[in-house]
């Protein structure tokens, strides 16, 4: 079935928590490693809008539903940063402009190439290389769905987990703009699914892992992914990634965390 | 909570970007009152106008691109803003289809309600295959070029900004002078009301970056003379774009080439020749 992209755009809000009671957080503090973790994803959401850089470097913002999407997704993954910030806020932790142009600035010339990296490659795969971003992003908004559902299972803090819960719904309509992308791509062309799964399995890193520290990256997949529950959650994510054409067998992510040594 | 806002240029910034993102305005389809458009389709060049309009608002995409393959997208205040900016004008771009889909007489859609739908083949903007906003320049040269550019390109891309909004306020204008439809008023005077805060954004950003820094002013002169204006040419073919240029600044409009003509020459670091060179390529 296909994503309908008119009532996605007529429906895309900002999540919104004013309802919540954010205090609840000065009376129930978050821990530090939870804090550390939270830190890292309101990073990686607001530098969302920079990963849709990369994705309009190939042929892909040539296309109107594309381009609508990525407009309303920007949007709303900002949103998640805002939203994260105000949680963080309530722990004395600030993330304002300032400190996230601080933290893009520490990222040097690793972040200046990829979209160089990335054109080159694009534009010598043609179209077919939609079709990896768009499988890249599925793999991406899934890791985020579990990330969100592992920290409200691990904190139990009820406002948190229902701010997330609201996050993670957003989340779950971006993997289905994604994942409609990415099928119908893989299932029309061969090219696209060679080139997929040689992407993905050779360049796939867990969300964030070009925006944050290793030591960061290793802190935040110890806390959420590690032992026999976090190792369940990865496997579901496998599970849904090489469930799309071409993709079978194909277990990136318990494989980004043997990479990183990750506990099981 | 407080936060600080400080910028890369001397001096106080004033738009509050976040404020702008809190309040952003959505879909405008509730509050457009077309029923006056039944009565009796929009005249053509004005149909046209709105229906390339709105073509050229949806075009954030490829602008977006190009100004965060460089410095522009470690800016986390601007970025913030173009996030709410394109979401604006996406449904900015989605209110003027449906006027134009209103106005469109009963034996069908004049020339350019075509192109407001389609994608992009053989568009104004494209030089080759890169097909950019601002004419001819692929990412991979544009990141290049933000490898030694630093933070004063930021300035100049919004100088970007700025002059695709005076293009466009210019059209806008047009429309409301060619048209005595009351719905075609009050619709672009709601959009008008969106876009205000957008030119605001721009104004003051430049007008900062520019004064302050000389590198900032002269990449911005470099690249207002290598855009092809309006910035979202791209996205229509080189016939609706000198159809649009003629409608907004043709000769016998009176005054818009030269309200435009002033409005870039009071900006700090903008010269004659640079002023010249836009104007030319929308004189047509
Ligand atoms: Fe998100
Ligand atoms: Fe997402």
């Amino acid at each position: 079935m296909g994503f309908d992209i008119d009532r996605y755009t007529a429906t895309s809000v900002s999540v919104h928590w004013d309802d919540l009671d954010l205090e609840d957080f000065r009376r129930h503090p978050l821990p530090p490693d939870s804090l550390r973790t939270l830190r890292y994803m309101a990073d990686v959401e607001y530098h969302t809008v920079c990963y849709t850089r990369d994705l309009l470097t190939t042929p892909s913002h040539r296309e109107a539903d594309v381009s609508a999407f990525m407009t309303m997704w920007n949007r709303e993954e900002f949103w998640h940063g805002e939203a994260l910030a105000a949680v963080l806020a309530m722990h004395d932790v600030t993330v304002d402009y300032d400190v996230l142009k601080a933290n893009r600035l520490k990222l040097g010339w690793k972040d200046r190439l990829d979209p160089i990296k990335q054109s080159v490659m694009g534009s010598l795969v043609g179209a077919d290389f939609v079709a990896v971003h768009m499988s890249w992003g599925a793999a991406n908004e899934w890791s985020a769905i579990t990330a969100y559902q592992r920290m409200a299972e691990l904190e139990e803090h009820p406002v948190l987990a229902e701010l997330l819960r609201r996050i993670a719904k957003q989340e779950a309509r971006h993997v289905a703009f994604y994942t409609s992308q990415a099928r119908e791509r893989l299932a029309a062309s061969s090219k696209a699914r060679k080139i997929t799964r040689f992407a993905l399995s050779r360049f796939w890193a867990p969300v964030g892992s070009s925006i944050n520290t290793a030591a960061d990256v290793r802190h935040v997949m110890t806390h959420l992914m590690s032992g026999p529950d976090g190792r369940r959650a990865a496997r579901k994510v496998d599970d849904s990634i090489s469930g799309m054409p071409g993709l079978g067998g194909l277990t990136i992510v318990q494989d980004a965390l043997d990479e990183l040594g990750i506990p099981a | 909570m407080a936060r600080s806002w400080s910028t890369d240029s001397d001096g106080p910034a004033g738009f509050d970007v976040r404020e702008f993102a809190r309040t952003a305005r959505g879909s405008m389809r509730d509050h457009l009152d077309l029923s006056s458009l039944a009565e009796g389709p929009l005249p053509t060049e004005v149909h046209d106008a709105l229906a390339v309009l709105a073509v050229l608002e949806a075009a954030t995409m490829p602008h977006l691109r190009n100004v965060l393959v460089t410095h522009t997208h470690k800016d986390a205040r601007v970025t913030a803003f173009l996030v709410t900016w394109a979401f604006e004008k996406y449904w900015i771009a989605d209110a003027l289809r449906a006027i134009v889909d209103a106005g469109t007489g009963p034996s069908g859609a004049p020339a350019a309600s075509a192109a407001a739908r389609a994608g992009t083949a053989g568009k104004a903007g494209d030089r080759g295959s890169s097909g950019t906003a601002s004419g001819g320049r692929g990412p991979v040269r544009r990141a290049l070029a933000g490898l030694t550019q630093g933070w004063d390109v930021v300035g100049a891309h919004l100088a970007l900004g700025l002059v695709d909004d005076l293009v466009l306020r210019a059209a806008y204008t047009r429309v409301l002078a060619c048209s005595s439809d009351a719905a075609v008023h009050a619709s672009i005077e709601r959009i008008l009301a969106v876009k205000e805060r957008h030119s605001r954004f721009f104004d003051e950003e430049v007008r900062r970056r520019l004064s302050a820094s000389g590198r900032a002013a002269r990449l911005a002169r470099r690249e207002l003379r290598r855009t092809t204006w309006p910035l979202g040419s791209g996205a229509i073919t080189v016939a609706e774009r000198s159809a649009f240029t003629q409608f907004t600044f043709g000769v016998a409009h009176g005054r818009a080439l030269e309200d435009l003509r002033g409005d870039l020459a009071a900006l700090p670091g903008i010269d004659v020749r640079t002023v010249a060179s836009v104007l030319r390529g929308l004189a047509g």
